[in-house]
């Protein structure tokens, strides 16, 4: 158990987020210059902000925790988790997306140029740093629809139907689902000032809100409970707030693919986590209500990514699947449960952000994206077939890679506190994931081509820029599986945090 | 009548004003003059807040952040984003007559609901007073109008002022729930309606090009 927590001041939180800002307004601004130079400033940029990550995940080892603006911004063990995860899958989206941007960029709206896409690509990795290491209620929100807005031009960023279609019900849906979590955010805050018992200034600071929670009456604590459910669960693609996700995460092009699904839902289940398991001490009976909401995303995710025919909608359709369990694991609020939860969020960020990848270099490669009209690309892309097993079966949760540790840990925690349905439901799940993912692998990697059509041309392994972020991913995957205990001191403290219910 | 009796029956009389511009904006076919029903509320906001700063002087700051945003800019584009084209309304799925009905259930049933059982929402002793009762009731039924017509009506345009009055709604019960709330929390949190409407409205800009019509039916390419 760690000892006494000393709170430091430090400019590191504030750093971590602001870099990313200030390296967009200069990408943005500088239209005229060279595509190599704004895509240096980006792959720089979260260079930088990961080892800032990692240097304060190192720093907050030490029982410590960071702290800037009078609290405003806050970083223990969890937030310095998400901020590694999301610096480390930006860098190498960021250096993936600089041959896959180039082959696709043409002139046209300004929301097509490769300024806009680069400025918009650091604003979302910004915001969505600050969302992680906020301290002040109504700014996690105000960072969370930030996120929305930066993506949103992303999101439609090929400015044709389908990214048109996609781009509007984007920004519409997650709108609408945020402003609840608002209204939860402002009745959180509210209810925190009205117990007398903070100052006006600390009633915002989610640190402080959780010593004084036992005190909001009960009903208001299920209203605010439900609307941050809602809202914060809309952008996080929990079932059944997620109809706007396999659209998004289909048609933004492939670099956007990997973070939408690689870390902003995460990003947003973190916003989730952080308010709701404060309010497990005082109700517990919550619990088995968000783990319900879990397994009821994990099976229907996984039942309709099942019908799927387009690669990139059955990897979104698996991410709702794959939310749910860490869902499930977070939403238990026992120590077990929040550690396998945060290490299943670790691992389903590293394997989707890899199976993205690989789809997105099937299309690099190919042109398309239809199951139905690939076949036998194993010969011609041997290190993408690999990559894509790897990240697959990982995603599946077989030992020994990482995905099998996590998943082992949720069934476990879930048998512990009794709910063998929920465990059987996770299960089940998982052997779903497995003929999903290794079926259309099989048939785009080892089956035949479709009758009548004959494979392109010069058809080759993708570009060094697009394997070898795609190779280091799969690596980690192994390395990981084989030693589990790698990640356990951040992890261990970050579950630390959020298991409110005790060890 | 006595001062602050006037002043409450003002705040009363603003905040029921504010709920038939709502039902003005989602009800009205032509959408010039929706969207001047919403300039309308946007400035009974604006009023609003000024005469509960009265008692509060932070709200001034958040009067003024409102009438920038939400009576000048948030107009403005909505005016651009319809210029030069025909401004009726497509067809909405519920015609006028069933539609008044159940925007008239709604904002009964919300307004009551909300006015009584005010305690569930507000645990502030504060907002158990009839002024902040209304502003809470009135705020919900903003809030519900709102959603409904975002997710009935089929215009994309009127879709995006659906948006506006949910947002409004939400803004509204700021005053009641939170009204110590800090200014650069209030300014994020107007600012980014502001941008959300400009991308949406952009995004639309783009539907219409590509389309030809801010018909949200014709988006049904991406199912399943």
């Amino acid at each position: 158990m760690p000892g006494e927590v000393l709170t430091e001041t430090s400019a590191l939180p504030a750093a971590v987020f602001l870099l990313p800002v200030l390296a967009g307004v200069i990408v943005i601004s500088a239209t005229r210059a060279k595509r190599a130079l704004q895509q240096w400033i980006s792959v720089l940029t979260m260079a930088l902000v990961t080892g800032l990550g990692t240097w304060m995940a190192y720093r907050i080892l030490g029982n410590v925790v960071l702290t800037t603006w009078h609290r405003e911004l806050r970083v223990d063990a969890l937030s310095a988790l998400m901020v590694v995860i999301i610096g480390a899958i930006g860098l190498l989206a960021a250096v993936y997306s600089a041959r896959y941007i180039e082959e696709r960029m043409v002139n046209g709206p300004a929301a097509r140029r490769t300024s806009t896409f680069y400025g918009l690509l650091m604003w979302f990795l910004g915001t969505m740093l600050w969302g992680c290491v906020t301290n002040n209620v109504i700014m996690l929100y105000v960072a969370i629809e930030a996120t929305t807005l930066t993506s949103g031009l992303l999101v439609a960023f090929y400015w044709d139907r389908r990214a048109l279609e996609a781009g509007y019900k984007y920004l519409m849906l997650l709108t609408i689902g945020i402003t609840f979590a608002l209204f939860g955010c402002v009745l959180l805050y509210a209810s925190a000032a009205a117990t007398n018992k903070l100052d006006g200034g600390s009633a915002l600071l989610i640190s402080d809100i959780r010593h004084v929670v036992q005190f909001i009456p009960g009903a208001t604590a299920a209203i605010t409970i439900a609307f941050l459910l809602i809202g914060f669960g809309t952008k996080a693609g929990i079932a059944p707030f997620h109809p706007w996700l396999p659209d998004a995460h289909a048609e933004a092009p492939t670099p956007i693919s990997v973070l939408l699904s690689g870390v902003m839902i995460k990003m947003s289940l973190y916003a989730l986590a952080r308010t709701v398991s404060i309010f497990y001490p005082a109700w517990p009976q919550v619990t088995i209500f968000i783990v319900a909401l879990g397994t009821f995303s994990m099976l229907l995710g996984i039942i309709l990514a099942l019908t799927q025919n387009d690669l990139k909608r059955l990897l979104a359709y698996s991410s709702v699947s794959q939310m749910g369990y860490v869902l499930v694991g977070i939403g238990l609020g026992t120590y077990l449960g929040c550690y396998g939860g945060l290490y299943h969020l670790l691992n389903h960020a590293l394997c989707k952000s890899l199976l993205f990848m690989c789809v997105g270099a099937v299309m690099y490669a190919t042109g398309a994206r239809r199951i139905s009209e690939l076949g036998g690309l194993r010969n011609q892309m041997p290190i993408t077939s690999a990559c894509y097993f790897v990240g697959a079966l990982a995603l599946a949760g077989f030992p020994p890679l990482n995905g099998f540790w996590s998943k082992l840990t949720i069934y476990l925690a879930l048998a512990r506190a009794g709910m063998w349905w929920a465990a059987g439901i996770a299960i089940l799940a998982s052997i779903l994931t497995m003929v999903v993912m290794v079926r259309a692998g099989y048939r785009v990697f080892w089956g035949n081509l479709p009758t009548g059509s004959a494979p392109p041309p010069n058809l080759k392994e993708v570009p060094a820029r697009m394997f070898v972020p795609m190779m280091i991913l799969a690596a980690i995957c192994v390395l990981l599986g084989i030693y589990p205990q790698a990640p356990y001191p951040l992890l261990d403290r970050a579950a630390g945090v959020l298991a409110t219910l005790g060890r | 009548m006595n001062p602050e009796a006037l002043h409450t029956g003002l705040i009363e009389t603003l905040s029921l004003t504010l709920v038939i511009t709502s039902v003005a904006a989602v009800e009205m076919r032509r959408l010039k003059f929706s969207i001047v029903a919403y300039l309308c509320q946007a400035l009974l906001i604006v009023g609003l807040l000024l005469s509960f700063a009265s008692v509060n002087k932070a709200l001034y700051w958040w009067a003024a952040t409102a009438l920038l945003t939400k009576a000048v800019l948030t107009p403005w584009f909505l005016f651009r984003a319809i210029r030069g084209v025909d401004d009726r309304e497509l067809k909405p799925v519920i015609g006028f007559g069933p539609s008044a009905v159940i925007v008239a259930l709604l904002m009964m049933s919300f307004f009551r609901l909300t006015h009584g059982k005010v305690a569930l929402l507000a645990p502030t002793g504060m907002a158990q007073l009839e002024v902040f009762r209304t502003n809470l009731a009135v705020a919900s039924t903003v809030f519900a109008l709102g959603l409904y017509a975002v997710l009935t009506r089929r215009d994309a345009i009127k879709a995006v002022i659906g948006l506006c009055l949910l947002e409004n709604g939400v803004h509204l019960s700021l005053v009641s729930l939170a009204p110590s709330l800090p200014e650069t929390a209030l300014f994020g949190v107007a600012t980014e309606v502001v941008v959300t409407v400009f991308l949406l409205l952009y995004v639309i800009g783009g539907v219409r090009q590509v389309f030809g019509s801010t018909d949200t039916f014709l988006l049904r390419e991406l199912r399943w």
